[in-house]
């Protein structure tokens, strides 16, 4: 018995160096052969701000979003929707992009997606401190209301994964799956409260049924509660719905990616 | 039981898209109907059980099912029905280099690929020099190089150490002994033999007989992704090899309507004889090849010869050679060539000759008439890879000591 409990613990503990080494290739690998290397991070997020700011404040000359900087709503929308469009992608494509250890190899094949949340983590991390510098420049610090913000990343990064899960499972044998992924990145980028606030959304009489439908809705503004001091446009139920169909989804697609796994290798 | 790896009855089930041409395919057709597919059985009602310490080889042809047998044992696909119960930490080599990153460079590399293989990193630090000088000098000047610059010998040399240090209970491998140059090949066999000297199962796939023989204990032998046979090494290639020198190396028709030609010419018969030594079954390198062909000439007062050439399966054409023109009339030719021994090398060849008329016309070309395996022979040898080459010739070669001194 105590044979079998080691050599369960040695396989964890094998397996968990394996995801931490594809995770530390991935990201070694990102920036490789570029002059700027990890400065396309920082510069990145960047950009998407400024092209909204361009547009809100100079062409249709809107100085602020429900009540709060404008910057600060526009650069935490677009710092949460990048983590999850990455996650999201790159868990989906992991599995065929990978197939070469997949067809070889055996071990756990969760750890594939699960390491592919490493780089859109690490790009978070530079966003996230790009998003300090700014919100003190701008008078608008941090509050304690910051000690939230790992539990809703928690619940982005889950929901991220699951529907990662889901497509990848489901690309391998279908690749129509991979042609929805960026229809999803690409519009529910406007259809979820990103570069404007709930505000403009509460009042609406399907909100209720909106915010079970698309979780994303509750996590950003969660997600903003936690950055921006005072704001506050959502209820704590509201939050909760979300964060508990993400949950949902994760734990979908661990089935169903568990219920796949074992046949991967036939349609690759 | 003691064993440690059981297999019972383990089948494995494919299917294809039927291509059926026949029916057209309109648009809407192509996107609603269901798709025809046909079932194919690539490994079949497997069975067998090993014991600690046996060294299991397996053979049998292309699609015998070979490689999907070993991805079931390596857990990398699962069967459709029947179980595998495996007892032990098992590594699977089907690759050299698995999962080898071109942008990482080789000590990065070295540690994901033995990660990927399930060493632990501790594993890997301990024994990191022993694999970076397994790997060779090469190697320790581009440790910090990344590996899409190594040449492809670098590449699959740094492979192969990684691997080598692996300390499985059970090892599976795919033919990746025969990777390398003939310096390196060696060195990992002997890796191999230390490796099969411990109390350590393996399970190898090989085109190689020579490398079973000398490895393995017991063997299996599929056909078709059925077992042909599993028991003893010697007792099963033994029979291997008698049913591969079944398929009869002859051709011969009795009656000129059925026979392959045309107008002019028709083959009677064509065969294809080696001069097997002693109680040898199948043709290898040694033999000398003798091919005696017999055809009906149906015309009068003709200048005819016959020009043979035989290729590799790759397709190149080794040799080309032809019997003098001779002035013959309407019946039966017949013409003998032999090949001598230690000329071509092992592999597959095929003959195919021509009938031609004043040197110059083609009357008919017969092709693919044979095709036939030749079996590698060594002695005294302790490198089993490929020996390169279409030819193998035993040219004289001496060579001597002229003088002490340095």
């Amino acid at each position: 018995m105590s044979f079998i409990s080691t050599y369960r613990i040695n396989q964890v503990r094998n397996d968990l160096e394996l995801l931490l080494i594809l995770a530390k290739r991935d990201i070694s690998v990102r920036y490789k052969q570029t002059f700027l290397g990890v400065i396309w991070a920082i510069i990145k997020p960047l950009v998407t701000m400024s092209v909204f700011l361009f547009a809100f404040k100079t062409v249709s000359n809107i100085r602020d979003l429900g009540g709060y900087p404008i910057q600060l709503v526009i650069f935490s929308g677009v710092l949460f929707w990048n983590f999850f469009a990455n996650a999201f992608q790159f868990s989906s494509n992991s599995i065929l992009t990978n197939s070469n250890l997949i067809s070889k190899v055996y071990f756990p094949r969760i750890i594939i997606p699960i390491s592919a949340l490493s780089v859109p983590f690490i790009d978070f991390i530079i966003g996230f401190i790009i998003y300090l510098i700014l919100s003190s420049s701008l008078n608008y610090p941090i509050s304690y209301q910051i000690m939230y913000l790992p539990i809703v990343f928690l619940f982005l990064a889950l929901f991220s994964l699951g529907l990662g899960l889901i497509f990848s499972s489901f690309a391998i044998k279908h690749r129509d799956f991979l042609q929805i992924i960026p229809l999803i990145v690409q519009y529910g980028f406007f259809i979820t409260p990103i570069i404007y606030t709930s505000n403009e959304l509460i009042s609406k009489s399907w909100f209720q049924y909106y915010l079970y439908i698309n979780p994303l809705v509750g996590l950003v503004e969660f997600f903003r509660f936690s950055l921006i001091r005072g704001y506050h446009i959502l209820s704590f139920y509201d939050f909760f719905i979300s964060s508990m169909i993400s949950i949902v989804v994760f734990i979908l697609g661990l089935f169903i990616f568990k219920y796949k796994e074992d046949t991967f290798v036939d349609h690759l | 039981m003691n064993s440690i790896v059981s297999v019972s009855s383990i089948s494995k089930k494919y299917q294809l898209p039927l291509s059926n041409k026949e029916v057209p395919k309109s648009f809407v057709n192509k996107i609603f109907k269901k798709k025809e597919l046909v079932e194919y059985w690539a490994v079949k009602d497997v069975s067998f059980t090993l014991n600690k310490g046996d060294k299991l080889g397996i053979i049998g042809n292309n699609g015998a099912g070979k490689s999907t047998l070993l991805k079931i044992l390596s857990k990398i696909t699962k069967p459709t029905t029947g179980k595998v119960d495996i007892r032990g930490k098992v590594a699977s080599l089907l690759e050299v280099g698995t999962g080898f990153h071109p942008e990482l460079s080789g000590r990065d590399n070295i540690y994901l690929n033995g990660a990927i293989l399930g060493m632990s990193k501790k594993q890997i630090t301990q024994q990191f020099d022993e694999i970076v000088e397994f790997a060779g000098d090469q190697i320790i000047k581009f440790l910090d190089t990344p590996v899409k610059r190594y040449s492809s010998g670098m590449y699959v040399r740094l492979g192969f150490a990684i691997s080598a240090h692996l300390d499985p209970d059970i090892l599976i491998v795919d033919e990746v002994l025969a990777v390398g140059d003939a310096d390196f090949q060696k060195k990992s066999l002997g890796k191999m033999k230390e490796v099969a000297s411990k109390e350590k199962t393996i399970l190898f796939v090989s085109h190689n007989l020579t490398a079973v023989a000398n490895l393995c204990n017991k063997t299996l032998h599929l056909e078709k992704g059925y077992v042909k046979q599993f028991g003893e090494t010697g007792e099963v290639l033994n029979n291997y090899l008698s049913a591969m020198q079944n398929n009869l190396l002859e051709q011969s028709f009795d009656h000129i309507e059925e026979a392959p030609g045309n107008d002019l010419v028709r083959l009677k018969y064509a065969k294809l004889t080696p001069a097997l030594i002693g109680n040898q079954l199948i043709a290898d390198v040694r033999n000398s090849l003798k091919i005696d062909i017999e055809f009906w000439n149906l015309l009068d007062d003709q200048n005819l010869n016959i020009s043979l050439h035989i290729f590799a399966s790759t397709g190149e054409c080794i040799f080309n050679v032809g019997t003098q023109p001779k002035l013959l009339n309407k019946g039966v030719v017949q013409a003998s060539l032999t090949i001598p021994g230690y000329f071509l090398n092992d592999g597959n060849y095929l003959v195919s000759f021509m009938i031609v008329k004043d040197k110059s016309i083609v009357l008919f070309n017969f092709e693919e008439v044979f095709n036939f395996e030749i079996a590698d022979f060594r002695e005294d040898t302790t490198w089993y890879g490929k020996w390169p080459g279409y030819v193998r010739p035993q040219f004289n070669f001496p060579i001597q000591q002229v003088s002490q001194k340095i």
